[in-house]
């Protein structure tokens, strides 16, 4: 499959947006769905369709192969070792939410510190407040640079013996900085802490190997990987996944229960609790196929030829100002327009039929400590092109132009 | 729609120069507003003298274009009016962000009809409604005292 002509396997792309071509830059956010992801969804409701892992039935038992296919292509994905390594939740959100939960209520007392960064997004800071209301835990932030890049000397600093975990982003959806993730695990495994990766942003755009990076946990987000919405996943290490209690309580779980006492499945059933998004998850499958079709060599290279133009062309652009120029930086151009406010620019250019996002993309830290209240945002994806960059800063043009700059 | 008709030339103009952008000496009324998807924020100060006639209203905050010229507008609309005729300006313009064609408050002047329909580009973008809106609801809490802070997502 060739990423030149990508864009016609995403029908969204047939539509006009007031009455123009759709310029899509808003994939950090979420990413469009390829034809053969959409059309999994439809087949499996229609010819397929069937509750997974209860029943003996014909329909049952190849729905529960297909659900367990899809963790297959992940594992392979990512490189994980064990097929069981890999839970299924209803997002990256709750993936980090559910370490939280475990993780926090087991191994977390008051005064235990938990390291993330001032890049992380909301779901990568809130949850672990909740472990500071309820536990009394400490949150410490690792600093960026005038770059807007985490560096290991950052954390490195903020490590004390009271760290017990870092929580990371792999690929900040603010800066584009891509984070040194393996040396930062290799650094906190060496003092006995544990890694958690946010890879919301990374598993879309990198080379995913677990076994390389070696995180304890990675949280991953389907519908940004040109998957279907409602479905994350969380890639744990076994140890963690058998040591640690479940999350959720509730059909599927469970091994026996008695009126005095409950024991629960074995992996990975013991995190699923209740009906599953199935459909999603079946279709999910294909989106691990449209990646590898492609090859994430060729996405990588794609991303980073577009990346470096857009930010050519913006610097070029007077008046437009980069949010962060790391040296290693994945398919996100922040930006703002001295005397216009990014959500006016979002507005006006959407009228272009060019669609990206502004506010503070659930990073207030980051925006408090960069002193701006809001930006805007154009994200990538792999059905990008120069020209889709083009019309962006041609629209930006038309936004200085109606503000008179 | 034309863009032009939400950004008009009076819109631009307040948000580059907010007319009553500043803190009102010895306030009796004050209230905040925000925004929290946008990060739009806005401080309203109200001064009324003993019959309840707005001596002073001023503003102090942050946001795109249309918060910005919404809080501008209705400060330098409301001066000089009485706390009655207040409510009741704030009730007509948002009923006509929300839904009227037209203002029908009879405590406006013409010029000070046209100058807030210029406002009324925003019903054409409903993402961008809250930001037109915010300053007014939160002048109301203001003279109500409510003490609560206006946040946008959980107004009906």
């Amino acid at each position: 499959m060739s990423i030149s002509n990508i864009k016609k396997e995403f029908p969204i792309f047939n539509n006009k947006i007031h009455n123009n071509d759709l310029v899509y830059l808003d994939s950090a956010n979420s990413s469009q769905k390829p034809q053969s992801v959409i059309d999994r969804v439809n087949e499996f409701y229609t010819n397929e369709f069937s509750n997974t892992g209860r029943s003996v039935h014909y329909l049952a038992v190849a729905a529960t192969n297909l659900y367990e296919n899809t963790r297959s292509s992940i594992q392979k994905y990512i490189n994980a070792k064990d097929k069981n390594e890999i839970v299924f939740t209803k997002g990256a959100t709750e993936a980090i939410n559910l370490v939280a939960n475990t993780f926090g209520q087991k191994y977390l007392e008051q005064g235990d510190e938990i390291l993330i960064t001032e890049l992380e997004h909301h779901s990568n800071y809130v949850p672990w407040h909740f472990l500071r209301q309820s536990k009394g835990i400490k949150i410490e932030f690792a600093e960026i640079n005038d770059d807007g890049e985490i560096t290991l000397e950052s954390i490195e600093k903020k490590i004390t013996s009271k760290t017990k975990l870092i929580a990371i982003t792999h690929l900040s959806n603010v800066t584009g900085a891509v984070l040194p993730v393996k040396e930062i695990t290799e650094l906190a495994h060496s003092k006995g802490i544990a890694v958690l990766v946010d890879g919301c942003q990374g598993a879309p755009h990198l080379k995913l190997d677990m076994q390389d990076i070696d995180c304890d946990f990675y949280a991953i987000s389907c519908h940004k990987m040109y998957g279907p919405t409602g479905l994350g996943v969380l890639y744990a290490k076994k140890k963690w996944l058998e040591q640690l209690p479940p999350y959720q309580g509730g059909g599927g779980m469970i091994n026996d229960v008695k009126k005095d006492s409950i024991t629960y499945g074995d992996l990975p059933n013991k995190y699923e609790a209740g009906t599953m998004a199935t459909a999603q998850v079946i279709a999910f499958d294909q989106s691990i196929k449209f990646l590898e079709k492609i090859g994430i060599e060729n996405i990588v290279k794609h991303e980073q030829e577009l990346i470096e133009y857009g930010q050519e062309i913006l610097r070029k652009n007077n008046s437009v100002k980069l949010i962060g120029s790391p040296k290693n930086k994945g398919a996100v151009l922040s930006f703002t327009i001295k005397g216009v406010h990014p959500h006016d620019i979002a507005t006006i250019l959407d009228e272009d039929g060019v669609a990206i996002r502004a506010g503070h993309h659930c990073c207030q830290i980051l925006h408090d400590k960069l002193g701006i209240p809001a930006s805007a945002r154009a994200s990538l994806g792999v059905y990008n092109t120069k020209e889709d960059l083009d019309q962006l800063n041609s629209s930006i043009n038309n936004c200085k132009k109606i503000f008179n700059l | 729609m034309n863009i032009k008709e939400l950004y008009q030339e009076i819109i631009l103009e307040h948000g580059k120069n907010p007319r009553n952008l500043r803190k009102t000496d010895n306030f009796n009324k004050d209230a905040k507003g925000n925004n929290p998807l946008c990060g739009d924020n806005v401080h309203i100060y109200l001064k009324l003298d003993e019959k309840k006639k707005v001596e002073d209203i001023s503003f102090e905050g942050s946001g795109c274009a249309i918060s910005m010229a919404s809080a501008s507008i209705m400060t330098d609309l409301i001066k000089g009016k009485e706390e009655p005729e207040v409510k009741e300006i704030v009730n007509d313009f948002l009923g006509m962000i929300k839904e009227n064609p037209e203002l029908k408050s009879k405590n406006l002047k013409e010029d000070e009809k046209t100058k807030l329909m210029c406002l009324s580009g925003v019903k054409q973008y409903p993402m961008r409604v809250k930001c037109a809106t915010l300053s007014w609801h939160t002048l109301i809490s203001a003279i109500d005292n409510t003490q609560e802070e206006i946040n946008t997502e959980q107004l009906g």
